[in-house]
């Protein structure tokens, strides 16, 4: 269990750098098939609406910082708490900075490597 | 046992509606019977209803203990995804209970749901993590 935890906080960093180098392809990676991200708050994406929005928001090249602050395993799905700062530019290019305390499900694949199923980062007030 | 919802005590499925999965939760929670609240969890799922984490047998003594005085949920589904066969469900909740000092107590807060679906088809609870804004579900 404690291994299955440690390889999700590593898990973690790896998708910080990810998100980091601005390589959406990358970034892409970190997430399962069906994934839901709600990187607007109430606008839940899947497929190719999500993939397009996360594209768009990586070109502004932002930098993010997390910290994990709860993990809860069961099995081969985890929900996953962690508070996350990121540094953007909005559409008209003033530096912006956005906070919020993401709730993330993952899920373990077959191959062993735990992939979003669900990335909410403002899923807590 | 009666509920006004369709729902086999002995095969619990909470289905991949979200507003069925909140009314089963809510009637089965106010039935008062642990050992079958309970049952809507997979063995090593985890509940954080007391304030710690709690699988099998501890979070079943947890549920009976908690749910025998009878107190009263209300819930009110606040976001809802579903990934495949995993879901994330947010509530705002509300529960009328009795204090360790017999007083009435109202424990409100939100709580984050994460439910997989069985192989066999059934939707289960897999993580529950209430985040509390009065009180303390555990006290």
């Amino acid at each position: 269990m404690s291994q299955l935890t440690d390889n999700l906080e590593k898990r973690t960093e790896l998708y910080v750098d990810a998100f980091n180098s601005g390589d959406f392809d990358a970034v892409d990676s970190f997430y399962t098939e069906e994934a839901v991200a709600v990187w607007e708050p109430g606008k839940p994406l899947t497929g190719q609406a999500r993939r397009d929005y996360q594209r768009e928001f990586l070109a502004r090249k932002p930098k993010m910082t997390a910290v994990p602050r709860q993990s809860f395993v069961t099995g081969d799905t985890a929900l996953l708490i962690v508070d996350w700062v990121i540094e953007t530019v909005d559409e008209a290019g003033v530096a912006e900075r956005l906070t919020g305390v993401g709730v993330d499900v993952l899920r373990l694949g077959e191959d062993s490597v735990w992939r979003y199923a669900v990335d909410d980062p403002f899923g807590q007030d | 046992m009666a509920f006004t919802i369709d729902f086999d005590p002995e095969n619990p499925d909470l289905t991949s509606d979200t507003d069925t999965q909140n009314e089963i939760f809510i009637q089965v929670f106010n039935s008062g019977d642990g050992e079958l609240f309970n049952r809507l969890y997979l063995d090593d799922s985890i509940s954080n209803f007391s304030g710690e984490p709690l699988t099998g047998a501890a979070r079943l003594a947890f549920f009976k203990e908690f749910l025998v005085s009878k107190p009263s949920l209300k819930a009110r589904v606040t976001h809802s995804y579903i990934a495949g066969d995993v879901a994330l469900i947010g509530v705002d909740y509300s529960i009328e209970t009795t204090g360790p000092d017999g007083a009435p107590l109202l424990l409100e807060g939100n709580c984050t749901d994460v439910l997989r679906r069985q192989d066999d088809g059934r939707w289960l609870m897999a993580i529950d993590r209430p985040v509390a804004a009065t009180g303390l579900v555990a006290e």
